[in-house]
This record gives C-alpha cells, structure tokens and sequence, in this order.
C-alpha cells in the first residue's frame, strides 16, 4: 500500500515530462529574446555616444568616442601591454581573493565552536570591518612595497573581514533542531561540525564568494593606483593622468570583463559542487 | 525481544483502571535488561529560573514504555510536549525528576533511541539514500554494511526508486517516508517521534502511520508519539496519556482495546470504541 502512495507521489514530481520539456523551450525563447533586446540596446547607446562626439571635439575630449575605445583596444592587443595587465592585475585579484576567503572562511567557521570566543572578538571584528580599505593603502604600501605583496594584501584585506562575517552567519544560521536530530544520534562536535555546519554553510559561502570577487578587484586597483608601473589599474591612472578618455575606457572595460569572468567562474564551481541546488542548475 | 517484563514495569497494570498521576515506575531498577526501556519519574522542567522570572512549563509527569509498546502523549498546544521529549531523549535536562533508560538514570543522549519531528530535517545536500545513512555514519558503521540496511529500509518503505533523490525533488510524504527511515537505520530500540506526520495531508498520513505501526509491532521497539491529534493517537496506541495545559501534569491515561487488526489504521478507525475514546480524551484535553 505504501508503493501505491510512492507511485501516486511520483506524478506530482518535478521531472514528469510533457510540462517540463515544454517550460524549458518557452524558456530558451525568452533567453534568446532577452539577449537580443539586450545586444540592440548596446548598439543603439554606442551610436547615440559616437554620433554625439563626432562632431564636437570637446565631448570627444571629455567623455571619449566608441570608434576611439576601439582603437585603443586594438592597439592593446597588438603591442600585448593589456595581456601583461590583465595577467598581473588578474594574478593579484585571484590571489587576494583566494588568500582573503581562505582566511576568512576558517577563521568565522571556527567561530562556531566557542560562542564566548566569537562574542569576545565581534566588537574587533567590526571595527575592522568599517574602515575603508582604501584608506589602508598608504600603510599597506609602507609595509608591503610598491610590488605584487602590496595588492596582494589590499585585495586580501578588502575580502577577509567579509568572508569571515558570512561564513560565521552561515555557520550559526544552522537548524537547532538539525543540531538536536545530530546529538540525538549520538553525534560527537567534530561530526556535528563536518556532516552538518560545514555543508550547511556552503550556500553562505559561496554567496560571499560571488560578492567578494569585485571586493578583490577593487583592493588591487586601489593598490596599483597608489603606485605600480604595470596592471590594469597602472594603466587607468596613467591614461586618466593623460586626459587620454578613450583609453581610460579601453582600459575599463577589460577591467569588466576580467570582473565578469571571475563571477562566472564562482557561479561555475558553485553549480558543480553543490549538485542539490536545483534552483542553480 | 520476549523477555517477560517484570511486574512492576508491565504496561496492562500500569494503564488500566482509573488514571493514574504516577504509574509504579520506581524504584529504578540497576539490571538493564529487566528495567523498562524508558521510564520517566516525576519530571518537571521550569525555564529561566536563573533571572528570576521562572516559567514552569511541566510540572509533574510520570510514565513508563515497556518493550513492544505503543503510547501517545497528547495535550493542549502550548503545553510542553516537545519540552518533554527533549528531557526523556537527553537533549535537555529536567529541572526535577530523573529519566531512566532500561531502569538506568539517563545521562547524555541514549544510545538505541531514535528521533523524529514534524519537521523532516533531512539535510538538502545529501541523497535520500545518504540521509538515511547518516546515523550510521555518525555510528562509524562501515561503508558496505551502510549501504545494505538503508537500501533495505528504503524497499521497506516503498522507497526503492528514489534512492538517489535530493530531498528538494521529494513530495512531502515522501521526505517524512525518508525522516523515518533514517530514524530506523541505526536500529533503535525506542522511536520517540513529536508530531510526525501532522504536516501530511489525511491519506498520506494513513499509509505512513500504517507503516509506522508495522515497522514497531513487528520488531519489538517500542514508541513514544507525542501528538495533537487525538485519533492518530488512538488508533496506533496502546495507551494514550492525556496532559493538561500548563504547568503541565498527567490528567489521564488510557488503555486502548480495539478489536481487530492494530495495523490497519482504517479499520480502527471505524469500530465503536474508537469513537468512544476519542469522545473521552477530547473531554479530558479541555480544549479552551
């Protein structure tokens, strides 16, 4: 009689067939429409841009021209200056953000195990939380030097302070009765700790990671703004110092797409390591 | 599993008769295989009594569960019940009485107890199948004899298909169908369940009641269902233990004889007597 209920039960999943085919290829349809209104909507900005520029060399000079973008753009790539860039800004956003989000990971999913520890240390963390980062970057650079160290550490300290609040949210958000139902198996901390509030933090987390990514970028920007003689944000202050537009707005938008591929890159893992996130695939 | 319980714990003497306020569990007895597996005296739980505004939520309440034995708690909404579980699974310490656990007083979690809520609890990122397992991962059972009792129970349960379903792509019934089965899979000699199947829709809750019951009578455990529902509780009980509402203390306790099959819940559902001591209890629960 309980297999009748599991086969009645079953109709009412999702993965029955004809309604879901059908839903996705309504959805696909929309994507495509999406995505076209989206590319006319670039073009038509780009026209009105060039076509207001064209004719007045002042707006040409103050806010740059598309055609001008384009061939800053291309002179980048065929001196190779924006594949050095991109490499050394990428290399210190990456490393930065990894560094950062390990820290702070394990630092607010170790919170966990002493209320009185986390509640000693909140007011701190806190405070270190509200300072600009950006206003650390004189400091950082006394300490660190004008190298790779410096914003290494801006971009760590612009991830650390978020990452680690997330985590311990994440970590203490836990379920009680999910805690109850553990020690009732007889479950020992450490169990408690690695079969429940690790994976159960792991949707905390990886929403600090998207958010982080950008948080990364902007700490190495900041840092090769204060002083630097290569990357992305080298490139930026010096073309701005220059009144050169155009280039600061090649410079940019390799900027946004070095951001964009970092959060695709989160949403990626995030798809392939939490398979049970049905809203995700 | 037939060991005779000794007289002092037998459940017909305990039950019968007028209600009784304090059924004869003591004293506590030291061999662990003649005490009843779960007996509690004369608990009662009192909350913030360290900062002066105490609030007594149970006051009294004494019971025993003998081997085999199906028995209801219902009350009031409100009244402590899920408090009491906590206390009698070792989750939460009274504030008096003792909880024994095969005539031993209980210190910690109990070791052979399962438990289970209105809430399912399975945990999204893990497969029916490893949710089921997961008291046995706790229990360091190794991989291969893990394997085989859950798939087991999941046939048991008319679960066999949906082994490897994530718990977000399980109707309700089966998620509750699942929270039983991992309840069952380290193999407790005592279930203690709070409001179980209430969030299930009447046809859904039968089955699984029905197989609740089968998977209790036919294997010696014994259960403790805590419940608001007061037919849900007749038909699958052998006794029903009325509490009042706060401070909550034992108005009444009732044998339950219904003629018939004890499995079929349908069938005790239509015989006189059940109507007679649903009649009863919903008297006793004075419901305000």
């Amino acid at each position: 009689m309980s297999r009748q209920a599991v086969a009645s039960d079953a109709a009412s999943l999702p993965g029955g067939t004809g309604a879901r085919s059908a839903r996705r290829v309504l959805a696909r349809r929309t994507t495509r429409q999406v995505l076209a209104v989206q590319v006319l909507l670039i073009v038509v900005l780009l026209a009105l841009w060039e076509e207001a520029t064209r004719h007045s060399p002042a707006n040409a000079f103050l806010f740059g021209a598309p055609s001008a973008i384009a061939f800053h753009l291309a002179t980048m790539l065929r001196d190779g200056s924006v594949w050095t860039d991109l490499s050394v800004t990428g290399l210190e956003t990456l490393a930065g953000f990894a560094l950062g989000n390990l820290l702070g990971t394990a630092i607010g999913l170790a919170l966990w195990f002493s209320r009185f520890v986390s509640r000693v240390l909140q007011p701190f963390i806190l405070a270190l939380g509200s300072i600009p980062i950006v206003a650390l970057a004189p400091i950082v650079i006394i300490w660190f030097g004008t190298g790779f160290a410096s914003k290494l550490a801006m971009a760590t300290l612009s991830v650390v302070v978020v990452a680690l609040v997330i985590s311990y949210k994440g970590a203490t958000g836990v379920d009680p009765d999910q805690i109850n139902l553990m020690r009732s198996l007889g479950a020992r901390r450490g169990q408690i700790f690695r079969l429940l509030v690790l994976p159960a933090s792991l949707t905390d987390i990886f929403a600090g990671l998207k958010l982080t990514g950008g948080f990364a970028l902007v700490g190495a920007i900041v840092g090769e703004f204060m002083s630097s003689s290569v990357g992305l944000g080298h490139a930026i202050f010096k073309a701005g110092s220059l009144y050169i537009i155009s280039k600061v707005m090649a410079e940019l938008s390799v900027t946004v797409v070095l951001a964009l591929v970092l959060s695709a890159a989160v949403s990626r893992v995030e798809r392939w390591l939490l398979p049970w996130r049905h809203d995700l695939q | 599993m037939t060991n005779p319980a000794p007289a002092a714990a037998n459940p017909a003497e305990a039950g019968s008769g007028p209600p009784l306020a304090k059924p004869d569990t003591s004293p506590p007895l030291a061999n662990p295989d003649i005490g009843p597996p779960l007996a509690a005296w004369d608990i009662g739980k009192t909350f913030g009594a360290e900062d002066g505004r105490p609030v007594e939520i149970i006051r009294s309440i004494s019971f025993s569960l003998a081997r085999g034995e199906i028995v209801s708690i219902v009350g009031p909404s409100g009244c402590g019940k899920t408090t009491l579980l906590n206390m009698v699974c070792g989750l939460l310490a009274p504030t008096r009485g003792s909880v024994f656990w095969h005539g031993r007083e209980l210190a910690g979690v109990p070791a052979r107890a399962g438990y289970m809520l209105q809430k399912d609890l399975l945990f999204p990122w893990r497969t029916a199948l490893q949710n089921i397992l997961l008291g046995l991962q706790v229990k360091g059972l190794g991989r291969a004899a893990r394997q085989a009792r859950a798939e087991a129970l999941l046939d048991r349960l008319g679960l066999a298909g949906f082994a490897q379903y994530y718990p977000s792509a399980l109707s309700g019934g089966m998620r509750q169908r699942v929270a039983l089965a991992r309840t069952l899979a380290p193999d407790p000699e005592v279930l203690l369940l709070d409001e179980p199947f209430s969030a299930l829709d009447f046809q859904t809750k039968l089955l699984i009641e029905q197989d609740t019951a089968r998977l209790v009578r036919g294997e010696g455990r014994s259960l403790l269902l805590i419940t608001h529902d007061v037919e849900e509780a007749v038909s699958l009980s052998d006794r029903v233990i009325v509490l009042s509402h706060r401070p909550c203390t034992v108005v009444a306790e009732h044998r339950i004889d219904l003629p018939g099959d004890r499995l079929d819940m349908i069938a005790a559902r239509e015989s006189p007597e059940f109507a007679q001591y649903v009649r009863r209890i919903w008297t006793e629960l004075d419901i305000r």
